[in-house]
C-alpha cells in the first residue's frame, strides 16, 4: 500500500505566492518579520499571517528574540512533497515496467 | 541499478501548469505497442493489479470504465472516461475522469512515433489528495 504522508498543510501553505517568496528569502538566511514584510510592500501584521501558516506546516519556525520576531526555514523542508510526489512516481514507474513486459510476451503472439 | 534498467524508465515533464508528459521507449513495433495498450484482455495486467475492465468500447466515442478493486475484493475506486481519437498506429486521445472527483476531466493523448508517449493534460489542473487515489 502506499504510505501516506500528511501534506495537506504543505501544499496549503505554498499556495500562495508571497509565502513561497519568503520560503526562497528565509533559504538565504533567517529574517525578522519587518525585514520580510518590507520588500512585499505588506503590513507587518500581514506578513505575520503568512508566516503563521507556514509556521504550522512546519516550513518556517520562529523565535522571539527581545521584541523582534525571527524567522528561519523549519525542520520539515519539503521531504514530506518530495516523498509524496515519488510514490507517484514509482506508481507509472511499475506501471509502465508491467506493460513492458506484457509487451514482450505479445512478441510471441500472433497479431 | 544498471544503467540500462535506469534508462528504461519514464522521462516526467511538465510542459505547462496542466500538462503532464510522460515518455517511455519501448523496444517493440507501433503497431504492436499500439494493440497492447489498447487490448482490454492486457489492460489488467498492466494497468493496475486489481483493476477489472468493466467497460472499454476502443472507437471513437467509445466509452471505457475501470473498476480497481480493494483489498476485500470489492469496488474501491473507478475511473471512466470516453474514446475521442483512435488512429493506430500514431495516436489514441481518451478522457479519464475519477468517479470519486466528477468534473475533474483529464485528456490523455498516446502517440506512438519512433517513441510512444503519453501526455495528459487537465482542465483543472488539481491535484488531490484525497483518499481514493489511493490503490494498493
Amino acid at each position: 500500500m502506499v504510505q501516506y504522508v500528511p501534506v495537506d498543510r504543505t501544499f496549503s501553505a505554498l499556495a500562495d505566492p508571497t509565502r513561497r517568496a519568503v520560503l526562497e528569502r528565509l533559504g538565504r538566511g533567517s529574517a525578522t518579520l519587518t525585514e520580510l514584510a518590507e520588500p512585499f510592500g505588506i503590513s507587518v501584521t500581514g506578513m505575520k499571517k503568512h508566516v503563521r501558516v507556514l509556521e504550522e506546516a512546519e516550513l518556517v519556525a520562529t523565535e522571539k528574540v527581545g521584541r523582534v520576531r525571527r524567522c528561519t526555514l523549519g525542520r520539515r523542508r519539503l521531504e514530506d512533497v518530495e516523498e509524496w510526489i515519488g510514490t507517484y512516481r514509482r506508481m507509472l514507474d511499475e506501471r509502465l515496467d508491467r506493460f513492458e513486459e506484457v509487451l514482450e510476451r505479445q512478441k510471441g503472439v500472433p497479431q | 541499478m544498471t544503467e540500462q534498467q535506469q534508462a528504461r524508465k519514464a522521462t516526467v515533464t511538465t510542459p505547462s501548469d496542466w500538462e503532464i508528459h510522460i515518455e517511455r521507449e519501448f523496444d517493440a513495433p507501433r503497431d504492436l505497442v499500439f494493440a497492447t495498450f489498447t487490448d482490454p484482455a492486457l489492460i489488467p495486467e498492466w494497468w493496475d493489479p486489481t483493476t477489472v475492465v468493466d467497460e472499454m468500447v476502443v472507437r471513437p466515442g467509445g466509452s471505457s470504465r475501470f473498476v480497481i478493486l480493494g483489498e476485500d475484493g470489492t469496488e474501491e475506486t473507478a475511473f471512466r472516461g470516453t474514446y475521442r481519437e483512435i488512429a493506430p498506429p500514431e495516436r489514441l486521445v481518451q478522457t479519464f475522469e475519477w468517479e470519486g472527483l466528477p468534473g475533474h476531466v483529464h485528456v490523455e493523448t498516446a502517440r506512438g512515433s519512433a517513441r510512444f508517449s503519453s501526455s495528459t493534460a487537465s482542465r483543472t489542473a488539481t491535484v488531490s489528495s484525497a483518499p481514493g487515489w489511493r490503490r494498493a
